[in-house]
C-alpha cells in the first residue's frame, strides 16, 4: 500500500520508449560512421573532425538560439547576433569538414574569429541578463534567465575550426603540443556541456531516469580524453566512450521529442512545447564535442609516452 | 457610462474553439457555460427578479443584446449549496445568508418608497445599495446578518466572478480563457505570446 500523500507511480514505458531511443541513435550512429570518408593523413583527419564537430555545435547553437531568442521576442537587437553568427559558423565549418585542406585559408580565419568571439560576447551579455534581475546570482536566475554557459558552445566552434586550419601547417607543434592541448580542450568542453545539461535537467527534476545519461557518461569520456592529453594510452579507452557521447548527442532530440509529447497537450501543443518544452537543437553538441574528440585521437596514439 | 470599449477590439475568446489553445475537456466545461444555463430551482420568483435588477445595477450590460447571464448561476450555487468551502464567521452559511439579505434589501426598498426594489430609478437603486453596502440599514430587517458584509462577500464577489467566467467577457478583458492545454511562454511584463490578445491602439481603431 501507497502512504496517501505519494504520487500514483508513472505508467508511461519510460524504460521501453528508452532502450528503443538508444537502439535508434545507435543505428544512426552506425550509419554515420559508414557513410564517414577518413583523410588518409592524420593530420587532416583530425581536421576534418575538427570541422564536423564545429559545425554540428554550431547547428545546434544556430537552432537552440534563434527558438530560445524567438521566445525574447528579441527584445534586444543584440539577439539576433547569436543565431545569425552560428549560421555564418555552421557554413564555414561545413566547409571545413567538406574541404579539410582549405581550413587554414585566411577568410576561414577570419570568419571563425567573429563567430568565436561573438561567442565570448555572448557569454557577456547572459551574465549581464542573469545579474540585472532582482535576485541576481540566484538558482532562480541560474534556472531561468538567459543560460550562461550556451554562448561558449560558439567561441569552442570557432576555436575547434582554428585548431583544425592549425593541423594543416608544417610546424612541429602540430605533432606534438596542439593534439594534447586539443583534447584537453575537448574534455573542458565536455564538462561545460554537461554543467549544462546538469542544471537544466535538475530544473527538470530529472524526471526520466534516461535524464541522467548525460551527467553521468561524457564527464568519464571527459576524464578519458583529457588522460589521452597526458598519456596516449587512454586514447583507447576514450574511444568507445566518446562514441557512448556521440550517442547520446543523436538519442538526446528523440528523448527531448518523447518529453515534449509527455507535457501538456503533447505534439498538438508545439508552438507552446518548442519554446517551453525540453530544447530539440541543444542535445547534438555532445554528438559534435564527441566528434571532434574522436579525430584527434589517431593523433594522440602517435605521441611519444 | 456605455462609452467603455474594449482594448482588444475584434479579439474573440471563441476563435481558440478548435485551435491547440483549447482541448476536448475545455470545450465541454466552456460549452456548458454558454449553453447549459441553469432554470431557477433555489430561489423564490420574487428573490429572482430582485436578484436581476441588483446585477443590472452592479454590472450593467446596456451594450449586449445577449447579457452575461449572472442570476441562473446563482440560483445553481445555491440550489447545490455550491459554498466556497468555508463560512464568514459573523455571517449565517451561505443559502441562509443569501435569502436573509434579498428579503432585507426587497424589505428596504418597500420601506422606503412603498415599492418594490425593481420598481424603483437606477438614482433610487444606486442609492439603496450604496446604502446596503455602507450599513446604513435598518436593523430589524437584517437580523445578525451584516449588510455591508453580505453586500461585498456574497453578491459583489459573486456577480463579478459569474461575470468573468462567461467567454464574451474573457474577450472583453483580452483573456484567453483556461490554459488547457496551452499555457504561456513569456511571462514577463510587457510581453505576449503570438496566441494572446492584443490590444488595439485607439490610433489604430
Amino acid at each position: 500500500m501507497l502512504a496517501p500523500h505519494q504520487p500514483e507511480p508513472s505508467r508511461r514505458p519510460l524504460i521501453a520508449v528508452g532502450a528503443a531511443t538508444l537502439a535508434t541513435a545507435a543505428g544512426l550512429g552506425w550509419l554515420l560512421q559508414r557513410a564517414w570518408r577518413a583523410e588518409d593523413d592524420t593530420s587532416q583527419r583530425a581536421a576534418q573532425a575538427l570541422g564536423t564537430g564545429a559545425a554540428i555545435l554550431c547547428f545546434s547553437v544556430a537552432l537552440d538560439s534563434a527558438i530560445e531568442h524567438y521566445r525574447g521576442s528579441f527584445k534586444d537587437r543584440l539577439m539576433f547576433a547569436g543565431p545569425t553568427m552560428a549560421a555564418l559558423g555552421l557554413a564555414t565549418t561545413m566547409w571545413i569538414a567538406m574541404r579539410p585542406r582549405d581550413a587554414d585559408k585566411p577568410a576561414v580565419r577570419v570568419a571563425l574569429g567573429a563567430v568565436g568571439l561573438t561567442g565570448l560576447a555572448g557569454l557577456g551579455f547572459h551574465a549581464y541578463n542573469i545579474l540585472k534581475r532582482p535576485g541576481e546570482l540566484s538558482a532562480l536566475n541560474i534556472f531561468y534567465a538567459a543560460p550562461f554557459g550556451a554562448p561558449a558552445a560558439l567561441t569552442l566552434a570557432g576555436i575547434y575550426g582554428l585548431i583544425a586550419g592549425e593541423m594543416l601547417s608544417d610546424r612541429e607543434y602540430v605533432r606534438t603540443r596542439l593534439p594534447r592541448h586539443a583534447a584537453g580542450l575537448i574534455a573542458f568542453s565536455l564538462l561545460g556541456t554537461v554543467a549544462e545539461a546538469g542544471i537544466l535537467h535538475f530544473r527538470g527534476a530529472f524526471q526520466d531516469p534516461f535524464m541522467y545519461a548525460p551527467v553521468v557518461v561524457p564527464p568519464i569520456a571527459a576524464v578519458a580524453i583529457g588522460a589521452a592529453a597526458l598519456s596516449p594510452r587512454a586514447a583507447r579507452a576514450a574511444e568507445p566512450l566518446l562514441k557512448a557521447t556521440a550517442l547520446l548527442g543523436i538519442a538526446g532530440p528523440m528523448f527531448h521529442a518523447y518529453g515534449i509529447h509527455r507535457n501538456m497537450g503533447g505534439w498538438r501543443n508545439w508552438s507552446q512545447m518548442i519554446l517551453q518544452g525540453p530544447p530539440l537543437p541543444a542535445p547534438p553538441a555532445f554528438l559534435g564535442i564527441s566528434i571532434a574528440g574522436l579525430g584527434l585521437l589517431p593523433l594522440l596514439e602517435e605521441q611519444p609516452e | 457610462m456605455s462609452d467603455f470599449q474594449t482594448p482588444y477590439r475584434g479579439y474573440n475568446v471563441l476563435d481558440k474553439w478548435d485551435s491547440p489553445s483549447w482541448n476536448e475537456q475545455t470545450r465541454e466545461v466552456v460549452g456548458k457555460r454558454l449553453h447549459d444555463i441553469p432554470k431557477r430551482c433555489f430561489l423564490t420568483r420574487e428573490q429572482w427578479s430582485l436578484l436581476e435588477a441588483i446585477c443590472e445595477r452592479l454590472i450593467p450590460q446596456p451594450d449586449r443584446e445577449e447579457p452575461v447571464p449572472i442570476v441562473p448561476w446563482i440560483d445553481d450555487m445555491l440550489h447545490r449549496n455550491h459554498s466556497p468551502g468555508y463560512r464568514y464567521a459573523d455571517m449565517p452559511p451561505m443559502r441562509d445568508a443569501w435569502r436573509q439579505g434579498l428579503d432585507a434589501i426587497a424589505a428596504e426598498a418597500h420601506n422606503r418608497h412603498g415599492k418594490t426594489f425593481e420598481e424603483l430609478t437606477e438614482q433610487e437603486q444606486d442609492a439603496l445599495l450604496t446604502d446596503v453596502q455602507e450599513n446604513r440599514v435598518e436593523r430589524r430587517y437584517w437580523g445578525e446578518l451584516p449588510a455591508g458584509g453580505f453586500f461585498l462577500h456574497h453578491l459583489l464577489k459573486s456577480v463579478v466572478a459569474i461575470y468573468y467566467s462567461h467567454p464574451v467577457a474573457w474577450s472583453e478583458i483580452g483573456f484567453g480563457g483556461p490554459a488547457s492545454p496551452r499555457g504561456y511562454v513569456r511571462l514577463g511584463f510587457d510581453e505576449r505570446d503570438p496566441w494572446e490578445a492584443k490590444e488595439v491602439e485607439p490610433a489604430d481603431a
